[in-house]
């Protein structure tokens, strides 16, 4: 097994909130939350299993005998659905043999899930603008359907992504905004102050 | 489609921006030693990322080291030293792609620009011959890639994705190689939403100039929301990439690198839809 601290990205003398806010910022980093869908959740899942153990196990070691963080137990297989077999071969990235199982099915009048699921054959080869229609169409047919709506959350959640400034004006880091103004007389005062 | 992975540059850190440099000076002086003079012209600030991306996973890159510029003999540089074949792996790519696009531009251009593209057509064969011979893989992708681009647009129903699928699978198989397992599966989907990021932001980029001389372009299909279909399609393909990156843990370079992915693809994304939004209500 690898070595808790490095897990972690601590150095083994760091305090326990140190320990703590290490933790807190891989579990955000790794949470299935932000792998919903991804062909990837199950490396997130491993690396979430992972920073899990080096935790406890630094935890233990320090308290000797702590609480048991309880790992992040996620599966939304749905077992007695039609398309089971589709549904495991898309969970494990066999999307090939899904698509052909699939699309096999001719005719027009394909199910909710039918749609829903072609829609995240497309989705995890990372065919987005399909995915987001065939995900719509699913919806339209079944409006109730959690999952099917949760699908095109994760979607929209994507398209308008908030990290870094997404969807930001260009040059927004170096134009003049309020809250520089402002800043900027907060400093000016500060140095005000100083001089006085 | 070269020029997209850019630096946002007023967010490194003075150091940060140094080793980058080092490392497209170290990508240039590489490919002066191991093609020719000339082959430097086809330095790109995207290749620069991919040396840089691989010698971080590698952790490869030995230090630095004091020189002049070939090209500016008066001004010093710093390059970056390689442990291993990351660089040249970097200038390989470089040639080769240009050597594609050198064909796929004699293809679709008028008389003039063909016969100019014709007479220095030798060179960059020459340059891809050489670097065919070390990484015969790399050759291969690049040849698929041009070829499955061809038919993607000549199809009559080709939708964005399968238009954008042949660049992303072309740099989806190209970090592939660097990794086994699930490592390789990371990779694999950063390449793919970097891949799928840069088709469709030149693809807005020449949005206007494609409409006017009839040629394809993948968003035309969309009329009325058009702006949102192209945005929401860079965004998720960097949320893609994001996703994945996040899975890394890297340590060389970091900084440059999330700098890239944060700050400067975001950035290249929205100066184009701004480009975009303003000729657009012109050309109306």
């Amino acid at each position: 097994m690898k070595n808790p601290y490095e897990v972690l990205g601590v150095s083994p003398n760091a305090s326990e909130s140190e320990i703590k806010a290490a933790y807190r910022n891989l579990a955000k980093k790794y949470h299935p939350d932000n792998y919903t869908d991804s062909p990837l959740a199950d490396v997130a899942e491993e690396k979430m299993k992972e920073i899990n153990e080096a935790y406890d196990e630094i935890m233990n070691a320090k308290k000797n005998g702590g609480s048991a963080y309880s790992g992040a137990g996620y599966t939304n297989t749905n077992t007695s659905s039609h398309y089971y077999n589709v549904r495991m071969l898309i969970q494990q990235n066999r999307l090939d043999e899904a698509e052909r199982i699939l699309d096999s099915e001719t005719g027009s009048d394909h199910t909710a899930e039918w749609y829903f699921l072609r829609g995240m054959c497309y989705y995890r080869r990372g065919w987005m603008q399909q995915a987001v229609q065939y995900f719509q169409r699913a919806n339209q047919m079944e409006p109730n359907n959690m999952e099917y709506r949760q699908a095109i959350e994760n979607m929209t959640r994507q398209q308008s992504y908030g990290f870094g400034g997404y969807n930001t004006p260009a040059g927004s880091a170096d134009g003049c905004g309020a809250c520089d103004i402002c800043a900027g007389a907060m400093c000016l005062n500060c140095l005000c102050n100083c001089c006085r | 489609m070269f020029g997209y992975i850019k630096i946002f540059k007023s967010e490194l850190l003075v150091r940060e921006y140094e080793a980058y440099k080092s490392v497209y000076c170290g990508l240039c002086k590489a490919m002066g030693k191991e093609y020719s003079f000339l082959s430097r012209l086809t330095l790109s600030y995207d290749c620069t990322f991919y040396a840089m991306f691989l010698m971080s996973l590698k952790r490869s890159c030995d230090g630095f080291e004091n020189g002049r510029c070939r090209f500016n003999p008066l001004k010093k540089c710093t390059y970056c030293k390689c442990g291993n074949d990351s660089v040249s792996k970097a200038a390989a790519v470089s040639v080769i792609l240009s050597y594609y696009k050198v064909v796929d531009d004699i293809n679709d251009s008028g008389f003039f620009k063909r016969t100019a593209l014709k007479i220095v057509k030798p060179f960059f064969s020459h340059w891809r011959k050489k670097a065919t011979k070390r990484y015969p893989k790399i050759d291969k992708l690049a040849e698929k890639m041009l070829s499955s681009q061809l038919n993607a647009e000549k199809s009559p129903d080709c939708t964005l994705d399968m238009a954008a699928d042949s660049t992303a699978e072309f740099l989806a198989s190209l970090l592939e190689l660097e990794g086994s397992g699930d490592d390789a599966r990371i990779y694999r989907q950063i390449g793919y939403g970097l891949g799928r990021f840069i088709y469709l932001a030149d693809a807005a980029d020449d949005y206007i100039k494609d409409i006017k001389s009839n040629s394809f372009n993948p968003f035309r299909q969309y009329k009325d929301n058009l702006k949102e279909v192209m945005n929401n399609n860079l965004s998720s393909s960097l949320a893609m990439t994001f996703d994945a990156y996040n899975l890394l843990s890297l340590v060389d370079f970091k900084g440059i690198i999330d700098n890239v992915i944060l700050k400067g693809l975001p950035t290249v994304q929205s100066e184009i839809i701004e480009k975009f939004e303003v000729e657009y209500e012109k050309s109306l």
